[in-house]
């Protein structure tokens, strides 16, 4: 454990020294709501637009800074052999995709925590103090499942597919769930499966008052379950080519 | 023409028979794919102290014995052993301190944070300033990792190879790209590191490498093991001798018998043979009454010994395959 928390600690100095990458994942989201979330009236999803705008830039910043950056750096190390060079040390086999997802919860969460702040001090957000927490924390534990979809994503593609991969889903999990904006009709029905969408409909709903579906907390669930899945089917299956 | 005889060349245990433990033990160890017999009935032991080159052309199935020694490939059949656990153990228990061609090194960090990382992976780290001399890093410390050049880049491989107390070092290729200063640095090092009761495996291409640095040397062509012996044995086993002379009436059956006879080489009238016993293939040559001229006696260095056991293994490679396709077509 030791060994891997020193491998973390070298990972997140790396992320800090990146600051292209760090500015990027966190500050955009950051940009977005300061651009839009308090331009538009109305309400969507049964609460103020600023509040709804709050929750889904908090949900894109636990979404895109867990799977864009990640993806793309796994499948660099992979090829460059520095998975390689780690399995010839005593480090335990899977380390290195624990350092990763403690790092993307290190990004995640710094970028889940401006969003919420500025949705109140800016966005003029106020709820009770209860659901701050339970909303940050629900989207942080949402950004695992987009973790693990980068270990998949990152094992499984070589650098240069790695970039179409990622950006199809992460305009498919963006647009679908409503993170730029509230989505109707057939395309807002299909929406309402993926994990984005969840974890909005989590965010609205408490803020909203409304009792939270056991479905959405379920699907996040299940959404974990099969990324974490094809993350060690594509760890397993590159066991060889590592 | 060219006549090779079928010359087994059996595997014998070297140095002392010691109460020890093998270091590392293959005991018929095989890795193919699909087809491709990558390593073949692989079978040997490492003992402890000792310097081993694991030599052979590319493609001999040297990175992939390495591979799965180190426990990042599976073998498909057969057993190894690293000091009595089996690869992945041993690799994570710290005891084995690795380089290979492949391993990459982490972006972004300067060389001293990576050292200093890897060490602190280590049960029994080396200070790091020692690891920093040892492997000549120092001057360029505070670089980041991914700005050095490739022999920069290759002895900071091989700063992580060493950062730890390990009691086998395996190194693939360690010298590539490396200037002649860095090589004759590196093996200065290495040898501290083997006379401090280190156990060296490497695998090489370099003959001349092999036959300095390695007090043993293992010769694998098509994944699998064709001789293993000290330099001076490799070389003897090939034929130590090359005798070379002009006959001008050729009677290459009575050549092909004569004593120590290795390998024969015809080319009109001139005559090549490596030879185990030079002075008795001579004699018996003058005995039948032959007058060849020109006679030469040269040493073979461990680079003819090599090119002769791995060709004489690739012909007979060939022939099995001529026959097994003459015998495919009878059928």
């Amino acid at each position: 454990m030791a060994g891997t928390l020193a491998l973390t600690r070298a990972e997140l100095r790396r992320l800090f020294r990146n600051r292209r990458y760090f500015v990027f994942t966190v500050a955009f989201p950051v940009v977005l709501y300061l651009l839009i979330g308090k331009q538009v009236k109305g309400t969507a999803y049964g609460v103020q637009w600023g509040a709804y705008y709050m929750v889904a830039m908090a949900t894109f910043g636990a979404f895109a800074g867990a799977l864009t950056g990640n993806a793309q750096r796994i499948s660099q190390e992979k090829k460059e052999g520095w998975i390689r060079q780690l399995r010839l040390t005593p480090l335990p086999a899977n380390a290195y995709v624990i350092a990763k997802v403690l790092v993307s919860l290190v990004t995640t969460g710094t970028s889940i925590v401006i969003v919420l702040l500025l949705g109140h001090f800016y966005g003029g957000v106020h709820l009770p103090g209860w659901e701050w927490p339970a909303i940050g924390v629900t989207l942080w534990f949402g950004s695992t499942i987009f973790a693990a979809l980068a270990v998949a994503v990152g094992y499984r593609f070589a650098p240069e597919q790695v970039q179409p991969v990622t950006l199809m889903l992460y305009f498919v999990f963006a647009i679908l769930g409503g993170i730029w904006f509230p989505l109707n009709g057939v395309l807002g029905r299909i929406g309402q499966v993926t994990p984005t969408y969840e974890a909005i409909k989590i965010g609205t709903d408490v803020m909203g008052g409304a009792s939270v579906p056991f479905g959405y907390p379920l699907g996040l669930v299940i959404w974990l379950g099969i990324f974490v899945g094809l993350a060690t089917v594509a760890v397993r299956a590159t066991a060889e080519t590592v | 023409m060219t006549y090779g005889t079928a010359t087994a060349y059996s595997s014998t245990a070297t140095g002392s028979a010691t109460s020890h433990a093998p270091v590392v033990s293959f005991v018929n160890v095989s890795k193919h794919y699909g087809n491709l017999k990558a390593v073949d009935g692989l079978t040997l032991d490492l003992r402890q102290g000792e310097t081993v080159a694991l030599l052979g052309p590319n493609g001999a199935g040297k990175s992939t014995s390495l591979d799965m020694l180190l426990a990042l490939r599976k073998p498909t059949s057969g057993k190894i052993e690293m000091f009595g656990s089996d690869p992945y153990h041993a690799v994570k228990s710290g005891r084995v301190g690795a380089m290979l061609q492949s391993g990459g090194l982490m972006p972004e960090v300067t060389v001293r944070e990576l050292v200093t990382l890897v060490t602190t992976l280590q049960p029994k780290p080396e200070p790091v300033q020692t690891t920093f001399k040892r492997a000549g890093i120092a001057e360029f410390a505070d670089q980041r990792v991914d700005r050095l050049s490739g022999g920069q880049t290759q002895r900071v491989r091989f700063a992580l190879a060493i950062c730890g107390k390990s009691e086998l070092i395996v190194l693939d290729e360690p010298t590539t790209a490396m200037d002649v200063e860095t090589r004759r640095l590196f093996w200065s090092s290495m040898k501290e590191e083997v006379a401090a009761g280190r156990t060296l495996l490497f695998a090489t291409h370099y003959l001349e490498e092999a036959d300095q640095a390695a007090d043993r040397i293992l010769v694998i062509n098509r994944g699998r093991l064709l001789a293993d012996g000290t330099p001076a044995e490799i070389k003897a086993r090939a034929g130590a001798k090359r005798l070379s002379f002009k006959l001008d009436k050729l009677d290459e059956p009575f050549l092909l018998g004569l004593p120590g006879l290795v390998n024969l080489e015809v080319r009109h009238d001139f005559v090549q043979i490596q030879s185990m016993d030079s002075d008795a293939t001579l004699y018996a040559v003058l005995d039948a009454g032959y007058r060849p001229t020109e006679i030469e006696v040269t040493s073979l260095g461990l680079e003819q010994a090599f090119l002769a056991i791995t060709g004489e293994d690739d012909r007979a490679n060939e022939n099995e395959q001529a026959a097994t396709a003459t015998a495919g077509e009878t059928i």
